[in-house]
């Protein structure tokens, strides 16, 4: 078993970038990442986030109006890195 | 989440194909970098670049094409940026690093040939690669012989122009360069439709050199004791360098340097003070090429720089800014671009010299020499290389590897008995 990691998507990279900006300035810990293949098929950020947070993230969210494509949860198993 | 789908489908891309490279980008960017704990929050940014490696930079290109402006690729360090820059162009560097454009490559190259050479080709012919697809102009150079024939196939397939690089170093090939660097100006001239003037070249030569001082910047912070960035992360920070909008790469990686040198101050390291700290020499790592900086941090040394040309050959040493004719600033082009200590070169000394110097500098306990598969250069300068480093006192291991994960767990055992020994 992995851990659980939670992230953010959104439908364009311009409402991920307004809740990065909201999140810095509201100091929350968050990391960019590559949207993860198992939870959208398209290419493009996310933002991982811990759930610790989630509540207030999603509250700075709603508050500022920034459109998201849902708040998501995926169990990573660890596996060995394959170089591509 | 964004679809750049219509967009790659008009620069004639292979979508189906392009997928699968997409779908494993993800996963690997997680293996290997958001696994580190305790990175510098400045690497969002690069994370940022990287999830969106072929969606925003790509939109950003073909709104400068739309506007009619013009993209130009490139291959080598040795390529002056400052011509593209002032011919109003955007440059794009575009070395294969990936083993997923090596079977395409091999369509129509020879198998034992390097694989940034295969990767190079195979990215074009596959249609897989949108800044491939954006580029106008794709500008060569004569520098290894594996580049300097591949040109001619990939001319099939896209309009290039090669610079002819000289192999010694004598006042004749300076000025040889300089000729080159002069053609190379008319070219962009007549590629674009804009004027190179003395004052577009030289603000174009301040902004590389700014580029430059944000690179070393990093670097210098990687001096410290505690070393405050993985290895890793800076190799990202260096291969996006090299196609991200020159402007905002300075702010955000000076922005990155600020919070380095707060954790120097406060003795927040990206490693501990005790792993052995090691520099890489040897040929370019072009992205996403991560595996030697992850098989090495994973043993659990710390790469504190590079010696290639997507590390210091690529920032050390600026352009003379104090030059205001354009004879003036070509000279300087040509001056700091010859200073480029490249194993293509005979002989090569300042490259030894340069190795043993940086060593010292960055105060690493022992040296790996990367070589690409069948890079002859690089490969044969090893023994003048080794010798140097051990009249030095600095232990160096030499390994030969490609892109595949075919070598992987012999790599691995070698590097961790490198590392044994340097305790």
């Amino acid at each position: 078993m992995g851990e659980e990691s939670f992230y953010i998507l959104f439908p364009n990279v311009t409402e991920g970038l307004k809740l990065e900006k909201l999140l810095k300035e509201n100091a929350v810990k968050y990391t960019i990442v590559p949207t993860p293949r198992e939870l959208s098929k398209s290419c493009g950020i996310s933002i991982m986030y811990e759930f610790r947070d989630d509540s207030l993230i999603k509250r700075i969210a709603e508050e500022h109006g920034i459109r998201t494509e849902g708040f998501k949860s995926l169990i990573r198993k660890k596996a060995d890195v394959k170089f591509i | 989440m964004a679809d750049y789908r219509e967009l790659w489908s008009n620069l004639g891309m292979d979508l189906e194909k392009h997928d699968l490279l997409c779908e494993a980008l993800p996963q690997l960017f997680g293996g290997v970098y958001l696994i580190q704990e305790n990175r510098p929050e400045g690497m969002n940014y690069y994370n940022f670049v990287v999830s969106e490696v072929h969606g925003l930079r790509i939109k950003e290109l073909d709104d400068h094409k739309k506007a009619g402006g013009k993209v130009v690729g490139t291959f080598c360090v040795f390529v002056p940026d400052e011509l593209i820059l002032a011919a109003g162009a955007i440059g794009v560097g575009l070395c294969g690093g990936s083993q997923f454009w090596i079977e395409d490559g091999e369509k129509v190259l020879p198998r034992n040939l390097c694989p940034l050479v295969k990767a190079i080709v195979g990215a074009k012919i596959s249609g897989t690669c949108p800044y491939f697809q954006s580029c106008d102009l794709l500008t060569g150079e004569t520098t290894c012989d594996g580049k300097k024939k591949a040109y001619e196939v990939l001319g099939e397939y896209a309009p290039v122009y090669v610079m002819d690089l000289p192999q010694m170093k004598r006042d004749k090939d300076y000025k040889k360069w300089e000729e080159e660097i002069y053609e190379y100006k008319a070219v962009l001239e007549g590629l674009t439709g804009n004027k190179i003037t003395e004052e577009k070249l030289g603000s174009a030569i301040k902004l590389c050199n700014t580029k430059r001082a944000a690179l070393q910047r990093l670097y210098n912070a990687r001096k410290a004791l505690n070393v405050p960035i993985s290895g890793k992360d800076a190799l990202l920070v260096s291969q996006i360098a090299f196609y991200d909008n020159p402007e905002r790469f300075i702010e955000m990686t000076n922005k990155l340097c600020d919070e380095l040198e707060d954790r120097i101050k406060k003795g927040i390291g990206a490693a501990s003070e005790k792993s052995p700290r090691i520099m890489i020499t040897g040929t370019p790592m072009a992205i996403p090429n991560w595996k030697m900086h992850h098989l090495i941090e994973e043993s659990g040394a710390v790469v504190v720089c590079e010696e290639t040309c997507t590390g210091t050959r690529y920032f050390e040493n600026e352009v003379d800014e104090t030059q205001t004719t354009m004879e003036g600033m070509i000279k300087a082009l040509a001056d700091r671009y010859m200073n480029i200590n490249c194993a293509c070169f005979t002989p090569n000394k300042g490259r030894e010299e340069d190795i043993v110097r940086l060593a010292k500098e960055y105060g690493a306990d022992g040296v790996v020499y990367c070589n690409l598969q069948f890079c002859h250069t690089y490969n044969i300068e090893y023994r003048q290389v080794e010798k140097a480093l051990k009249e030095a006192g600095i232990p160096v291991i030499f390994i030969e590897t490609d892109y595949s994960n075919d070598d992987t767990g012999q790599l691995k055992t070698r590097i961790e008995a490198f590392l044994e020994m340097l305790k």
